[in-house]
This record gives C-alpha cells, sequence and structure tokens, in this order.
C-alpha cells in the first residue's frame, strides 16, 4: 500500500529529475552530431516515443503510470458523491493520464452507463476550477466530465480528486490505427481532426477554458465506431504540465512543465497545429533532437521552418500551420481564423519575416549562439559562467557590436554595473543578476531564477508543485524577496493588457510575503495564486479540504488522530482561512501569530469560532474537544483561581455541545475578565497593605522587645498621669468638704 | 558628618530656648507664688531628677514619677492654699519630714511603677503583635491561594526598588 502510494505521490512531480520507469526502453535517440555540448547535460526526458511496430515517428509521448490492480477486499470500492462506485481492482491503464491513473467506475443510479474514474496524483494541484465548468456545460468535443470529488483512497493511504469521465469506447486517436501508419491526407485532417477539435477548442474559449494539454495520445473517439473524436482530460495537473514541451509554444515551452501557465487559446491552437502537422507527415520531424536542440531549432528557425523546411506540405494547409505554429503570440492565427479556413474562407497570409542575423556568433556553453534567446536559454543552465560573461563586458560588447541592439546592451551593462557596486548584497549575487540578464535576453520567455522556471501565470502552479515537491518555499520566495517578476513585467518590450492584473496581483502579494505573521507569508501567496489547490497543512493530510467552508468539518474529522497538544492552527490553515474567509479576520489573525502562547491560543479559538458561527456549521465534538484539551494556557490568563475551576468545570458541556463560540465565549468573556482584572488588582493592593502592616510589627528594622517596652513605658505614664488626675480630684473633693 | 551635626546643633539650641522659658515662668510664679513653689521645688524634687536622667525622647520615666510623685505633694499645696499661704508656713512643710517622707516615698512608687509595669505591658504588646501578624500571614496566603503567587507583584516590586536604591547607595559610597 505505501509503495502503491509513494509510486504516486512521486510520479508526477519530480518528472524533470528521475527517469519514467519504461522510459529506458525507447528514450529519445541521441543528440546530433553537431548538437551542442550542454545538451548533454540536460534532464533525461520522461516521454516515451510514439512508434508503430516498424519504424519509430519519433512523436512524443508522456509516460502514463500503470495502474496497480489492488485486492479488493484489502481495498474495497469507493463511493464518489455517494453515487459512483471506483473499483481499486479494475485498473484500466489505457485510459491513464500521465498524472493520474484510470479505474473502472459504475454509476449506482445508472448501473449501465460506461464510465472511468481517474484518481489523481495527491502530489500535484489540480484544475477543479475547469472541473466545475466542465461538470456545469457540456463541451462537444471535450472528453465529458460527469462528476468529482475527494475521498479516501486506500491504496494511496491519502486523500484523493477523483475525476469520473464517460468512457471513450473508440479508444486513444493513436491507437485507432493499429499497424497502419500514423497518418492521414490533408482532406481527413481537415475534416475529420481540425474541425471537431477546432469546434471544442471555440467552445472551451467561449466559456474561458483553456484545454493545456492537447496532444496526440490525448485525443479520443467516443464512440466504438471511431467517428466521434473529442479532446481527453485537461483537470489533473497544472495547465500543461503533462504536455511534451514540443507541443508548447516556445515562451511557455521554455518554461519547467508545472510552470507553463494557464495560458490562452492560442497556446492550445498552437498545439492543435503541431498535432494536424504530425498526423498530416506521421512521424515528428524533429524526433531526432533532444528537447533543448528542438527548442534552439525553434528558436532559431522559427517553429514552423523549423518543423517543415524539409517537408513537403499540401498548399491548402501551409498557411493554418504556418499561422497555428507561429511563435509571435499577436501574429498567431486566432480562433476566428482557423473556423474561417474549415469553413473554406481564406486569410491574408502572414507575412514571413526573417530571423535578425547577428554579424557574429557567440560562443558559450559549447555552441555558437545566433540568438539572444538561445544565450538565455544557456544562462539559466550554467549560472557561473553566465555571471562571468556579463561582469566581463563580453555579453554587451556581442550585443552592441554583433547584433546592433545599444537599448539591450546598455541594460545589460547597467546589470553588470549594479552587480559590481553591490558585490555581496543578495541583490546582486550571480543568480539575480544571470536571471535579470535572461529576462532582458529573452523578454518574451519565462522567468528563470535557480532551475526554477516559470511564466507569470504559471508561477502559483509552480509554486505549489515546489513546495509538494521540496516542502519548501526557498525559490519563490527568493523570487518575491528580489522582485524578480516585477523585473520580468518592466523587461516586457510591448506592454501587454493581460500582464497588469497579473502584475498588480504580485505586488499585492509582495507586499503579503513581507508581513512575518500567521494568514500571510508565502503561504498566503500559495493559496492566493492557486484557487483550486487544497490545504497542504501537515495536519490535514488525511483529508482534501478545497474550500475554506469544509476547513471546521477536516479538523473536526482529523481530531482524533492528531496529537492532542499539537494546536489545530498552523501557517498554512491560517493561510487557507485567510485567502478564502470572506470576513474580516485581522485581529485574530494577529492574535494567533501573538508570541505568547495563550494569546494565540485564544486567537486560534476566536478564528475558529468566528468561522462556526458564520458558516452555521454543525455541532464539532472533535473539534471542541482537541481545543478544550488546549485550553490550559488560555484559562490561566484569569487570575482568580475560582473563576479557573468554574472555566475548568464548565468546559466538558459545552465541548459535549461541539461549540466552539460558546467555548470562546466562556474563555474571553469580557465581562468577565474586567472583574477579574479589578478584583486582582484589589487583591494586589490588599496583600501590600497587609506586607507594610506586617513590616511595621515585625520587620527587619525593627526590634521588637524595645519596640513593646517602650509602648509599655508610654503606657505605665499614661497609667501614673490617669491616677494622678483622679487623685488629685479625689484629694481635692476630700479636703475641700 | 557636617549633615549629622546640624540636628543636634538645632536641638541644643531649641533646649536652650526653651529652659529661657521655663526660668522666665518659674521667676514669675515665684514672684507671685512663692510659698506653692517652695513647696513644690522641694517636694518634686525626685520627679526634676528623674527628668533630668530620663534621655528617652518621650519622657515615659518622668511623666511616670512626676505624676505619683504630684499626688504625694498635691495634699501639702491644698493644705497651704486652704490654712496660711506664706513662706514660714511652706518652710514648715519642707523642713516636716514626715511631709518629705509622703513626697518622696510617693516618687519613690512612681520608680517602681516604672520599672515594673512596663515589663509586664511589653510582654502583652508583644503577644499581641504576634497574633496580629498572623493574621495578616493567614490574609497573605489567603489571597495567594485565591490569585497566586502574582498577587506579590507590588510588594516584589517594592522590594526590588528597596534593593536597587541598597546598591546604588553603597555603589556611590564605594564612588
Amino acid at each position: 500500500m505505501a509503495k502503491a502510494q509513494e509510486q504516486a505521490v512521486e510520479t508526477a512531480p519530480p518528472r524533470q529529475d528521475s527517469p519514467a520507469p519504461g522510459a529506458a526502453a525507447a528514450p529519445v535517440s541521441a543528440p546530433k552530431k553537431d548538437a551542442p555540448e550542454a545538451a548533454e547535460d540536460a534532464p533525461e526526458t520522461e516521454f516515451l516515443t510514439l512508434g508503430g511496430k516498424e519504424h519509430d515517428t519519433g512523436i512524443p509521448i508522456p509516460v502514463r503510470p500503470a495502474p496497480a490492480a489492488f485486492d479488493p477486499d484489502d481495498h474495497p470500492p469507493v463511493t464518489v458523491n455517494e453515487r459512483y462506485m471506483v473499483y481499486p481492482s479494475q485498473p484500466l491503464h489505457d485510459l491513464s493520464s500521465p498524472s493520474a491513473q484510470a479505474y473502472a467506475a459504475e454509476d449506482k443510479r445508472e448501473p449501465g452507463r460506461q464510465l472511468y474514474a481517474l484518481v489523481c496524483n495527491p502530489g500535484l494541484p489540480v484544475r477543479t476550477g475547469v472541473m466545475q465548468d466542465m461538470k456545469r456545460k457540456a463541451i462537444n468535443g471535450l472528453i465529458p466530465l460527469v462528476d468529482f470529488g475527494s475521498e479516501y483512497w486506500s491504496p494511496f493511504d491519502h486523500t484523493c480528486m477523483f475525476v469520473i469521465f464517460e468512457r471513450p469506447l473508440g479508444g486513444r486517436l493513436t491507437e485507432a490505427f493499429g499497424d497502419k501508419p500514423l497518418k492521414v491526407n490533408e482532406y481527413e485532417l481537415a475534416k475529420v481532426i481540425l474541425e471537431p477539435l477546432a469546434h471544442a477548442i471555440a467552445e472551451m474559449a467561449t466559456a474561458d477554458i483553456q484545454h493545456r494539454a492537447i496532444r496526440l495520445d490525448n485525443i479520443f473517439f467516443m464512440d466504438r465506431e471511431r467517428h466521434i473524436l473529442v479532446l481527453g482530460e485537461c483537470v489533473t495537473s497544472p495547465p500543461g504540465f503533462d504536455q511534451p514541451s514540443i507541443y508548447e509554444p516556445l515562451e511557455r515551452g521554455l518554461a519547467m512543465a508545472c510552470g507553463r501557465g494557464k495560458g490562452e487559446t492560442r497556446d492550445d491552437l498552437y498545439a492543435l497545429g503541431i498535432c494536424a502537422l504530425f498526423l498530416l507527415l506521421g512521424y515528428n520531424p524533429l524526433g531526432e533532437l533532444s528537447d533543448e536542440q528542438m527548442l534552439i531549432a525553434k528558436i532559431e528557425q522559427g517553429t514552423y521552418q523549423a518543423f517543415c523546411a524539409n517537408e513537403r506540405i499540401p498548399m491548402a494547409l501551409i498557411e493554418p500551420l504556418r499561422g497555428l505554429m507561429s511563435d509571435d503570440p499577436l501574429e498567431r492565427w486566432p480562433m476566428e481564423a482557423l473556423e474561417l479556413w474549415i469553413s473554406g474562407q481564406k486569410k491574408t497570409p502572414i507575412q514571413r519575416r526573417p530571423i535578425a542575423k547577428p554579424k557574429s556568433t557567440y560562443g558559450f556553453g559549447g555552441y555558437k549562439h545566433k540568438s539572444p534567446r538561445t544565450i538565455a536559454l544557456f544562462f539559466a543552465k550554467n549560472v557561473n559562467d553566465a555571471a562571468r560573461a556579463v561582469k566581463n563586458g563580453k555579453l554587451e560588447h556581442w550585443v552592441r557590436q554583433s547584433l546592433g541592439d545599444t537599448h539591450l546592451a546598455d541594460d545589460i551593462n547597467s546589470l553588470a554595473l549594479h552587480a559590481k557596486v553591490h558585490e555581496g548584497s543578495p541583490d546582486a549575487s550571480d543568480e539575480v543578476l544571470v536571471a535579470k540578464t535572461i529576462m532582458r535576453l529573452d523578454p518574451e520567455g519565462p522567468l528563470r531564477y535557480k532551475g526554477f522556471s516559470c511564466t507569470p501565470d504559471g508561477f502559483g502552479a509552480a509554486m505549489a508543485v515546489e513546495y509538494m515537491r521540496k516542502e519548501s518555499f526557498q525559490i519563490p520566495g527568493e523570487i518575491f524577496a528580489r522582485d524578480l517578476m516585477g523585473y520580468w513585467f518592466s523587461s516586457q518590450r510591448e506592454p501587454n493588457k493581460d500582464y497588469i492584473i497579473i502584475e498588480k496581483t504580485f505586488q499585492n502579494l509582495r507586499a503579503l510575503t513581507k508581513i512575518n505573521e500567521m494568514g500571510y507569508g508565502l503561504e498566503r501567496c500559495l493559496y492566493e495564486l492557486n484557487p483550486s489547490l487544497p490545504c497542504l497543512s501537515p495536519l490535514l493530510r488525511s483529508v482534501y479540504v478545497e474550500y475554506v467552508e469544509e476547513m471546521l468539518e477536516a479538523l473536526d474529522q482529523v481530531a482524533d488522530s492528531v496529537d492532542s497538544r499539537t494546536r489545530p492552527m498552523d501557517k498554512h490553515i491560517a493561510a487557507f482561512i485567510a485567502t478564502y474567509f470572506r470576513h474580516d479576520i485581522t485581529p485574530h489573525l494577529k492574535a494567533v501569530s501573538d508570541a505568547k502562547d495563550e494569546v494565540s491560543l485564544i486567537g486560534t479559538l476566536s478564528l475558529l469560532a468566528l468561522m462556526q458561527w458564520r458558516q452555521q456549521t454543525e455541532p464539532l465534538l472533535g473539534l471542541a474537544s482537541w481545543i478544550g484539551g488546549l485550553l490550559g494556557p488560555a484559562i490561566n490568563t484569569y487570575h482568580s483561581r475560582k473563576t479557573r475551576r468554574s472555566l475548568e468545570e464548565k468546559i466538558p458541556a459545552l465541548v459535549r455541545q461541539g461549540s466552539l463560540p460558546g467555548l470562546f465565549d466562556l474563555i474571553d468573556n469580557g465581562e468577565r475578565r474586567m472583574l477579574d482584572n479589578t478584583e486582582f488588582d484589589d487583591a494586589r493592593i490588599k496583600f501590600a497593605q497587609a506586607e507594610d502592616e506586617i513590616q511595621t510589627l515585625i520587620g527587619d528594622d525593627v526590634d521588637q522587645e524595645k519596640q513593646a517596652l517602650q509602648k509599655g513605658e508610654k503606657a505605665t505614664a499614661m497609667i501614673a498621669l490617669t491616677v494622678s488626675m483622679v487623685a488629685t480630684s479625689v484629694i481635692l473633693t476630700v479636703m475641700s468638704m | 558628618m557636617n549633615q549629622q551635626q546640624a540636628p543636634a546643633e538645632d536641638m541644643r539650641k531649641r533646649g536652650r530656648a526653651n529652659l529661657t522659658w521655663v526660668l522666665l515662668v518659674m521667676t514669675f510664679l515665684a514672684v507671685i507664688a512663692a510659698p506653692t513653689m517652695i513647696v513644690l521645688f522641694f517636694g518634686l524634687l525626685p520627679a526634676m531628677v528623674a527628668y533630668i536622667i530620663d534621655r528617652t525622647p518621650h519622657k515615659s520615666a518622668a511623666i511616670t514619677v512626676g505624676s505619683i510623685n504630684f499626688i504625694g505633694v498635691f495634699p501639702y499645696v491644698m493644705q497651704l492654699w486652704f490654712d496660711i499661704n506664706d513662706v514660714s508656713a511652706a518652710m514648715d512643710i519642707v523642713k516636716d519630714l514626715f511631709a518629705l517622707l509622703v513626697m518622696y516615698s510617693a516618687a519613690a512608687f512612681g520608680w517602681l511603677l516604672f520599672l515594673a509595669l512596663p515589663t509586664v505591658i511589653s510582654s502583652f504588646v508583644v503577644v499581641m503583635h504576634q497574633r496580629k501578624v498572623a493574621q495578616l500571614r493567614g490574609q497573605q496566603k489567603d489571597l495567594i491561594d485565591e490569585w497566586g503567587a502574582e498577587v506579590s507583584q507590588l510588594v516584589e516590586m517594592r522590594r526590588m526598588e528597596r534593593q536597587g536604591e541598597h546598591m546604588s547607595h553603597g555603589m556611590s559610597v564605594s564612588d
């Protein structure tokens, strides 16, 4: 069981670092003879290549982990949303996704319905927003999503997201060819492939959904007759995560898989263009190249040229392919252009603009560069040499003299100068210098810093995956601290209105990272940037908390299994609540973060009580009992022992009611606290007065015997005086008679 | 050292002033009531001695001895006032051994009283103090039981302040 979980958690996130099981059987072919040396250091690819029995087509397909069949006695079926049965004993390898394993599913209300379930990897953020959209409205040309929900999956010993889909009875498009070559003619391509898929993309675009997982192996036939073509699922991993980089436009393909971003419909159309090309040719013209070589070819020649320079493309398809595969996002065919072409109308051909060539090449990393973008690609891989090249002015000289871009040369020069002047400061470290230089050299490319690369809209998912893999915010934290994302925005040559909101968001989040309190910091950024990410608190490992309304129930659920000495609050829970709870909880968060144990405890109770009160949650017996057991320090904030005993006696009754507001009212009653404070002040004064009196009687500097004797003497004198007066009066009276 | 000398000097000056007043009043009384003053002077000699030898600020010994001594003297003063009130009658009284014996015996009784009674009273006072302290300690214990040790914060603070003052004073002396 544990092994199965390990497999599940590890397969998807560390794909860049670990070779996939089975990938070794059919690796991508070796680099070409003139391949750059740096390419040899590239991480092992995790993609298989799609091939017929005789010929390798070079079309990459992501590895799909084979789901294991589990003994039904040990792992009984799981019921999702009290309706769909998922059977751990019936894996469906053919329907698995790279980041999710497929199992047979059954609708309890309609037993004959053909369904399957994808069990998502608990170590990856999923796209629940898209799931909701797909569930709410069926999209033609997209595999129908029936339902989704989180349940405990015993093989992983983890709560996972289950997505129920209608089963594509015709299987994958790639399997439909059987032993025949994976090739379609131009007429079939337009009618059978491009038309339905373009309509699907158009309908998704209307619903503001980007698929971001359009690739040849993710296209299915819904019917057995293989007439209804649909796009496969796109919700079990972050956008673009499962895509081989060949399907991604340059600016996203250069980012790490989890940082490619939500993207736009144009990015889906680019992937569609690549699919169309593969189907038209029957193979991948760049299949011989490694990922890095493929990216270099795309940069230096342009995608279309790199793919089609040596291929015979039918006239009718040149324009759509050139339009869909354009590297300039603004020039790339929009949906309307493709629809026009499908309907038979011609569009003005794209003017081919030759890529500017420098007067001389720039040698770095064993490769002679002709483009600043490839230099950026190599700089990201070799920071030390890159920093040296920037500082010694070699790069600036090449940019100025050979590229003729004085503006860029000045920028590089000022970066080098800044690094020299502020040497030793974190803002002028080699990594920051190189990251900023890369952003100047390739402004459209992703932010690249210490091996972390992402587009602005992919930062959230990248941050989430980075945290899930390493349980650390080190690099995203540094990106915020050095304001590298701000630098990325300032490096853009042309203002993009889509970035204005993202830039503003980053500015706000950067301010949040500087607040060192619970509910803020990088955890807050994580949830602000990933609306569908469940709470990653270690306390909530066994449950899946996606909505803030589920938080109290989840804490109640885990109350019996956690160490009762821990608090039901940590940075993740606080940040999750702060992100999604739509009421002002600033004072509560301040109290939760207080250094004093008792104040922090009362703050925690007050926050959770406020949530229960606002959400009108059912009684929370487990959570109330958990918190009730922790209230010792909070009760001790009262001075009066009598009050403390009284509170301790009242707690069990409130715990039995499962009422956090009741507990909070008991512990932090303003009237009671004021009375306690007043009475305590009185008691202190009484104590001091008693002490003063004692000191006057038996103080260290008091000679008791002497004092008593003095008092005796005084008393004797008074007695004598009194006696004298009485006697005098008597004598006077007697003698005057 | 000069600071210590100043109050002693003041007291001495004040004592001299008082003595001047006493002498003035005595002279005045001697002129207008010479017989009474003669009887009082000789009769109250023990009281005067007690006043002189009693160095305590409250002059308890002098008051005790004087009060009882006065009881012995007062009948003779009355005799003077009710019979012949002249100097020779006064001289007769002071020459009367029995009269002197009565006056001085009264003074002696006063001394006895002063020697015996304070010790007895002081024993009572000590016992009463102990009871009072026990009662106050009990009160403090009740307060600590109800409010915890922090109820003694004020006392502790004062103690700390005193210690601080003591330390700084010690340091200034050593300076």
